[in-house]
């Protein structure tokens, strides 16, 4: 037996329960209050009934949409009253995954619910069914895995704050350490990348230093950038990768400023490029100038040449 | 660790030094037809590395038996010659490279003491210095516990005057070669590092003072000795603990004895790091300040290279001035700046070492 449509009274929905929500977006709802009142509904919300109410299976945002527009009443899909929880859970994701693809966030805590009927295996098997797209049972994994993060974990990676591969790499911490960082990621702004060096720096200081993570990220000089009111996210970012950086890797960082300060001092501007070698493991700096005339090749050669008879090139070729 | 399984290629035919390698191991081996069998086996376990350390495939060498030493380009390298008698190792070591270089890393012994003398004959006839070791794919000497052919080798060897043997290894195993007539053409040598280093990444293998003890045994039956302190970790305090190292070094065996000590500090594979993370989870040796050197191994800082370098060297220099110590696998800046000289010509290092080698052990000097 399917689905009937019918007429329901707005206020029969159980508005408290949402068992059966999955995106949990707080968008601004009046353009589709909007498009409602002038094109009706074109996706039918769907409910179950349960103890003479009904409970939401998919179109949360709908009602919200109607409860806005002064509805009273709305048509509905009603599911068959033998129809099991999975079936329900099945029936929510697939009318959102039909529409869009799943945000990590959304996939996290379908693969959650999934999880409880079937295994990661059989996730991935029907995954093209549920999602509307392959997952492969690794993948799966880790999002069960970092699904069973606390809910400050999967908030942040619904708001962007945390990648889905650094929240992975967290999974493997203790329960302190992981706390720490959700605390500290929800205060910066950083790209995946930047997130997972981040990670990998703490951590790596912290073995070396034999120091915990949550006394670490208690250092003052952090706590100074942290919560400087005058910095913005992304400013505050910047600083502190630079500062790991330098905990990271104290003696490259000290040769890497000198060596910045001795060049910057010498006097070729924007005119002549002067790099020196990468990690400083070869001996070859790079010195590179462009000119478009022979009268520019020779002002930036004597550039050169001036600058040669100084110390301060001699004391970079030789450190 | 202990060989707890052991594989046979049936192929092999029955000899006196199967037999003798089956009966110290004291276990039956399984005859197989492929290495396959092998890799399954050590594979399917969560550690397939630990698994391998326990596991012996005894088989014969299906490549080169002598081989050059495979160096990276920018580094400048000794010009050593390997005879590959085996694979791998039963110690466990946390940065030992052979974790990640082969897939996956088989504990082998390449049965064959007839095709290993055959190779070496071609080597002893020809007109020129060769310094041969065993201890590029393996400690050279896990094996004198078990097999004849350490003892063989060094027997071998005695009987030519273009060749030094060098045993490398970071074990005691050499009873069974103390009472041999070795004429000095075998170099026994040890890699060192600190106790810390010992305790903390080197599972398994013998003490300091164990390694020491047996060189002293080794020098005071003849035996040529070398040491080889790589690879350096560098760590808080670490400079006197090597230089401590070094006073036991003179403390245990006369400087006379010393053929060469090599230097070289820790250097790794990309990939290896997550080897270590994994399976010695309390090191933190990968935690130093490293960049990706130009052979794209990931190595220290240069600056903390040649710091370490030059007060390890004027350490030894100050016990042993004229001793000959050299590194391996560092460039032009780091010898110019650490020894005031680089071998330059392609070629050189080997060269000075075949004099070292040849003045210490009784070798040609007219192949010089």
């Amino acid at each position: 037996m399917s689905d009937t449509l019918c007429e329901i009274n707005i206020r029969d929905i159980d508005l408290k329960d949402k068992r059966y929500k999955i995106s949990f977006s707080d968008d601004d709802i009046t353009f589709l209050a909007h498009t409602i009142k002038k094109a009706g509904l074109t996706i039918l919300p769907v409910v179950r009934p349960v103890n003479n109410k009904f409970i939401i299976i998919s179109g949360f945002t709908t009602i919200r949409a109607l409860i806005h527009n002064n509805e009273t009443k709305v048509i509905v899909c009603e599911t068959k009253k033998g129809i099991t929880d999975y079936q329900c859970l099945l029936k929510s994701i697939l009318s959102l995954s039909i529409q869009r693809p799943l945000t990590h966030y959304e996939l996290i805590i379908c693969t959650r619910r999934l999880n409880q009927f079937i295994d990661k295996e059989q996730i991935a098997k029907k995954s093209g069914a549920i999602f509307n797209t392959e997952l492969n049972a690794r993948f799966v994994e880790d999002l069960l895995t970092i699904g069973a993060l606390p809910e400050s974990a999967l908030k942040l990676i619904n708001d962007s704050y945390l990648s889905i591969k650094s929240a992975r790499r967290l999974t493997g911490f203790d329960k302190e350490t992981i706390q720490s960082f959700l605390s500290f990621f929800s205060i910066i702004r950083a790209s995946n990348n930047k997130q997972l060096e981040i990670i990998l720096y703490v951590m790596e200081i912290c073995a070396r230093d034999d120091i915990k993570p949550t006394d670490f990220f208690n250092t003052k000089s952090l706590k100074d950038i942290l919560y400087d009111k005058d910095k913005d996210s992304v400013l505050k970012t910047k600083e502190i990768r630079t500062w790991l950086y330098e905990k990271r890797f104290p003696t490259i960082f000290q040769t890497q400023q000198a060596t910045l300060k001795k060049i910057t001092s010498l006097k070729f501007g924007n005119q002549i490029k002067f790099i020196p070698p990468q990690n400083f493991e070869s001996q070859q700096y790079t010195i590179s100038f462009m000119a478009k005339s022979f009268k520019e090749f020779n002002k930036k050669a004597k550039m050169l040449t001036d600058e040669s008879n100084t110390s301060m090139l001699k004391e970079i070729f030789n450190q | 660790m202990k060989i707890e399984t052991v594989f046979i290629d049936e192929a092999l035919p029955k000899t006196y030094e199967i037999d003798y390698l089956i009966s110290k191991v004291k276990s039956d081996p399984q005859k197989i037809k492929s290495i396959k069998t092998v890799y399954d086996f050590i594979n399917e376990c969560d550690d397939p590395i630990s698994k391998a350390k326990q596991t012996l495939y005894i088989t014969e060498n299906k490549g080169a038996v002598i081989r050059e030493c495979p160096g990276t380009s920018f580094y400048t390298c000794c010009d050593y010659t390997i005879l590959h008698t085996g694979t791998f190792c039963n110690m466990d070591c946390s940065y030992c490279i052979l974790q990640a270089y082969f897939h996956p890393p088989v504990l082998q012994y390449f049965a064959g003491l007839n095709t290993i003398a055959q190779s070496l004959k071609k080597i002893f006839n020809q007109q020129k210095l060769f310094r041969i070791g065993t201890g590029e794919y393996t400690d050279s000497l896990i094996w004198e516990k078990i097999s004849l052919l350490p003892k063989f080798l060094v027997e071998t060897f005695a009987k030519q005057n273009n060749c030094v043997l060098e045993l490398k290894t970071k074990t005691i195993n050499i009873e069974s070669l103390l009472p041999i007539d070795h004429n000095g053409k075998t170099i026994l040598s040890w890699s060192l590092n600190t106790p810390g280093i010992i305790n903390s990444q080197e599972r398994g293998t013998a003490s300091l003072r164990a390694r020491l003890d047996a060189a002293k045994r080794a020098e005071e039956k003849g035996f040529r000795l070398a040491f080889h302190f790589d690879p350096l970790i560098i760590y808080p305090g670490c400079e006197n603990q090597y230089k401590k190292v070094i006073k036991l070094i003179f403390q245990h065996v006369r400087k006379e004895s010393i053929v060469w000590i090599s230097i070289g500090s820790f250097r790794f594979m990309p990939k290896l790091k997550q080897i270590i993370e994994n399976r010695f989870k309390n090191s933190t040796i990968c935690y130093g300040e490293f960049i990706l050197g130009l052979d794209n191994k990931m190595r220290y800082f240069k600056p903390l290279r040649i710091k370490l370098y030059k007060e390890i060297i004027s350490c030894i220099k100050e016990y042993a001035p004229d001793l000959f110590v050299y590194f391996c696998m560092e460039d032009e800046e780091v010898w110019k700046k650490c020894m005031g000289f680089f071998p330059n010509e392609e070629g050189e290092l080997g060269h000075l070492l075949d004099r070292s080698a040849a003045k210490l052990c009784g070798l040609n000097p007219n192949l010089l």
